[in-house]
């Protein structure tokens, strides 16, 4: 009970997506401004939200909410935030009202950020929206989200495939398990997606009901023909005697650093560990899948997001709360690039961002689910549940790691705070 | 009867007076600009505080903009060098000087200018749209007018009395010039095809996204990616130059050494900065021939020619510039992208992509004293 607690909240609260920010060639960088997704606590009587905060210490609006735009119809909240290449920002939802929607951003004539609104999109009946990536298909490109609950039933899942321009679905990639023959690759509750050259890789994680099923493969599909080639089996040790639950993946690659060998790197978030899966160029094949880390051995669990900096990678593990950070140009193998950077329980997404005086920064979002009240018998408060979800947003020096500050959501808004991962404007893009 | 004739007749006369004192004595009226919203991608502006974007001063500053009143001989508007249909440029290499000949410049397009460099003219002289103003009115060669006879001549006109009392409360050299940075800060073009492209609205021939991609990509021959450089200068959702520090100012290529103008330098006085100037915005650039700070160049082909292998190679020459080449093994013999001709004139189908038909007709940037408004 415990365990399909914990996973059920882990996979609410948590974004579990793998993303990296860096820099893109605008000049239209909001330094300090993050994007936030909020979390309305049923107990406090408080609605879902979309907000604009100011992160920098060094500011008099420090913690403050520039904008925010409450989101009183849906009953689960948005998801992620990503913003397109082309400057437009979406966000994937647990609603099944809402999986997929677009972001109304402008600004008034002062030149303060607003958020405007957003539009559901009609996703065709897939549901429970992660993650986001934009990739080429034969030379168009398109924008892939990952469906945990794709079109329903018990071994459900899709990659919905839309036009970039009108938002409209493609294609909707599908291969259940129970349908395709056996030892054919199917796609399951996907969630993590990354891509390199023409092979996408999604996870299968777990069902959305947290009940009916857990997966513990990759699956590759051929971005030729948007079709699933393989399988890749991620599973080894099983602290909570679960199937391995892989979540956020990332393909290293050389665009990320010329020296990068390409590789496949999973998070598993019932095994605790990263595991690589090298890639041959020449052949197109797969390698011997490998663990790289354990949690076990290194007394961490919930390993969530992968981020990257120009010459950093950093890795979430919910518990005890802590970003891990590791030479980029070292990948695919993981060699420590600096201390931890000690957050608090529920480490989850980050980004990157400098002060007014130009004090290099990061921001650890620290919330893995959000808790009710054991007096209306709420089953998500339980202790060890509990333990995970700080509220925070702790903000660090990006050198040393040192903490600086933080803003506690629940305490100053009565909310759970489920995302950090954009700055307003489109400084930042995303990066799979 | 009559007296209650009387009685309303005189209270009509009463509160009409009244009005017109009222109207007279009272203090400006800021009305925010209705509607205001500006995309999201070009990124965050400031307005300077003592100079805050409302309709009393848009509506003062058009006037001042296409009033040959600013001219010492009254036959000189912004507007002679600035035309609408033209993006706000004057189609010619050089702007006619007042007293004949001609002005060492082209004209500049003035568009989007919240967004991009805080500095203006080709060399970056000015720091300030407000600072930028005064010069060209006083300036000999172009408008050749005494700030304090230009007040004098406002003073003496009561629609400009009133329109200074509203937007500003009294009229002065100084409420001119913001008046003006107000109508040119307003001036902002966001309805291209390539904007309804980012907003999802339109979508862009093969050719045009062909474009749209070598503009944006840096070439790399290690990984065969063709490149055209292009956003490495012109940032990706404004096309104009950065705005951080100085580095919206570069060397493209124009000029040898021997040849170099000055640019950037005669601001900074810094060497490294000679033969630096402005990155411009490529909004509407298919209007806006000549081209680059002389009006050296009459068409957009020419412009690619120039980039693809006409570079002159001089010592502040931008590296982005040198470095970027689609065929490195093709010799020696000239500098420049080294493009196909399909891909050269894909990037010009892209420019064209930039082209804003509403901003070149929209009226509230037209001639006031002319039509209806
Ligand atoms: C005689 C022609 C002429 C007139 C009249 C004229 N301009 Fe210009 N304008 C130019 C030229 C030429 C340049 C480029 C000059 C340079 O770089 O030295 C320019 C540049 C500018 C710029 C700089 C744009 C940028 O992106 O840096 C602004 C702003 C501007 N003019 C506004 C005005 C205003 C306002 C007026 C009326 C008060 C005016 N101009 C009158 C010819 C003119
Ligand atoms: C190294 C920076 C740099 C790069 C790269 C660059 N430009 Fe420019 N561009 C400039 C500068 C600086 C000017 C103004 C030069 C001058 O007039 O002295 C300019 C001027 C122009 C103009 C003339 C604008 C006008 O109003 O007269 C056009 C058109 C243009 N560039 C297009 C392009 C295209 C297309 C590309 C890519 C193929 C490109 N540029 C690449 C810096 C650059």
């Amino acid at each position: 009970m415990k365990v399909k607690v914990f996973a059920q909240s882990v996979l609410i609260g948590a974004g579990l997506l793998m993303v990296g920010l860096t820099p893109a060639q605008s000049q239209t960088r909001e330094e300090s401004q993050g994007m936030v997704l909020l979390r309305g606590l049923p107990t406090l009587d408080t609605k879902h939200s979309i907000a604009i905060v100011e992160l920098d210490p060094e500011s008099d609006q420090f913690g403050e909410l520039l904008s925010e735009v409450e989101q009183p119809d849906i009953q689960h909240p948005l998801h992620h935030l990503y913003y397109s290449p082309n400057g437009r920002l979406y966000s994937t939802g647990l609603d099944p009202s809402c999986s997929l929607a677009e972001i109304g951003l402008s600004r008034d004539s002062s030149g303060t950020p607003v958020i405007e609104g957003f539009t559901c999109l009609d996703t065709q009946g897939q549901i429970v929206g992660e993650d986001i990536m934009w990739a080429t298909s034969n030379g168009q490109e398109y924008m892939f989200v990952t469906f945990m609950g794709g079109t329903g039933g018990d071994d459900g899942g899709s990659v919905g495939v839309f036009d970039t321009q009108t938002n409209e679905v493609v294609k909707i990639i599908e291969a259940r398990k129970s349908q395709v023959g056996e030892g054919e690759p199917y796609i399951m509750y996907p969630h993590g997606i990354s891509a390199f050259d023409d092979r996408m890789v999604v996870t299968s994680t777990i069902h959305p009901d947290m009940a009916t099923g857990v997966g513990n493969v990759l699956t590759i599909i051929d971005l030729n023909t948007l079709e699933p080639i393989q399988n890749i089996v991620v599973e080894n040790e099983k602290p909570l005697d679960f199937p391995s639950s892989p979540v956020e993946v990332l393909f290293a690659r050389p665009d990320m650093h010329a020296d990068i060998e390409p590789a496949i790197l999973a998070n598993t978030m019932f095994g605790f560990e990263t595991w690589k899966i090298p890639y041959d160029t020449g052949s197109k094949t797969f390698g011997e899948a490998e663990v790289i880390y354990s949690g076990v051995a290194n007394e961490t669990a919930v390993p969530l997001e992968f981020y990257g900096t120009e010459d950093e990678l950093f890795i979430s593990h919910g518990l005890p709360g802590v970003v891990k950070r590791y030479e980029l140009a070292a990948l695919p193998e993981l060699v420590s690039s600096g201390p931890d950077i000690v957050a608090d329980p529920g480490a989850h997404h980050m980004i990157f961002f400098t002060s007014a005086s130009g004090r290099n920064l990061i921001a650890v979002q620290n919330n893995l689910l959000n808790l009710g009240n054991a007096a209306d018998d709420d089953p998500t408060d339980v202790d060890f549940i509990a333990d995970l979800s700080a509220h925070t947003i702790t903000i660090h020096d990006l050198e040393t790691g040192e903490r600086i500050a933080e803003v506690n959501f629940k305490e100053r808004y009565n909310k759970g705070v489920d995302n950090v991962e954009g700055l307003f404007g489109s400084g930042f893009v995303h990066h799979h | 009867m009559l007296r209650v004739f009387l009685t309303a007749a005189v209270a009509g006369v009463i509160a009409a007076t009244t009005w017109v004192i009222w109207d007279r004595v009272r203090g400006p009226t800021a009305t925010p600009i209705a509607g205001f919203s500006a995309p999201f991608v070009f990124g965050r502006f400031a307005v300077p505080p003592d100079n805050p974007l409302t309709e009393e001063a848009f509506a003062l500053g058009r006037h001042l903009f296409y009033d040959p009143i600013l001219s010492g001989n009254n036959q000189v508007s912004c507007a002679t060098c600035h035309v609408q249909a033209l993006a706000f440029t004057d189609g010619l290499a050089k702007s006619p000087a007042l007293p004949g000949g001609e002005l060492e410049f082209s004209s500049m397009s003035l568009t989007n200018l919240l967004w991009g460099q805080e500095r203006f003219f080709w060399d970056g002289r000015a720091t300030s749209l407000e600072a930028q103003a005064l010069m060209p009115i006083q300036h000999p060669d172009e408008m050749d007018q005494d700030l304090g006879e230009l007040v004098t001549e406002l003073q003496a006109s009561r629609d400009y009395r009133r329109m200074f009392r509203k937007a500003y409360g009294e009229i002065s050299a100084e409420n001119v010039t913001r008046a003006l940075s107000t109508f040119m800060r307003m001036l902002i073009s966001s309805d291209s095809k390539y904007d309804r492209f980012l907003r999802g609205k339109a979508r862009l021939s093969e050719q045009e996204e062909h474009g749209r991609k070598l503009f944006m990509a840096h070439p790399d021959t290690k990984v065969s990616l063709r490149g055209g450089n292009c956003i490495d200068c012109h940032s990706q959702f404004l096309t104009s130059g950065f705005r951080d520090a100085l580095d919206g100012f570069s060397n493209n290529g124009l000029d040898s050494d021997g040849d170099l103008p000055d640019g950037l330098m005669a601001v900074t006085g810094n060497p490294a900065h000679k033969g630096f100037f402005k990155v411009p915005t490529l909004r509407n650039i298919a209007v806006t021939a000549p081209y680059m700070h002389d009006g050296r160049f009459e068409t957009l082909e020419e412009v690619m020619d120039h980039y693809n292998d006409g570079i002159v190679v001089s010592d502040t020459l931008s590296p982005l510039i040198l470095e970027a080449d689609n065929a490195p093994e093709a010799g020696q013999g000239t500098v420049g992208l080294r493009m196909t001709p399909d891909e050269v004139q894909s990037i010009i189908a892209f420019l064209h992509t930039l082209t804003d038909e509403d901003f070149l007709t929209n009226t509230q940037f037209s001639n006031p004293f002319e039509g209806d408004s």
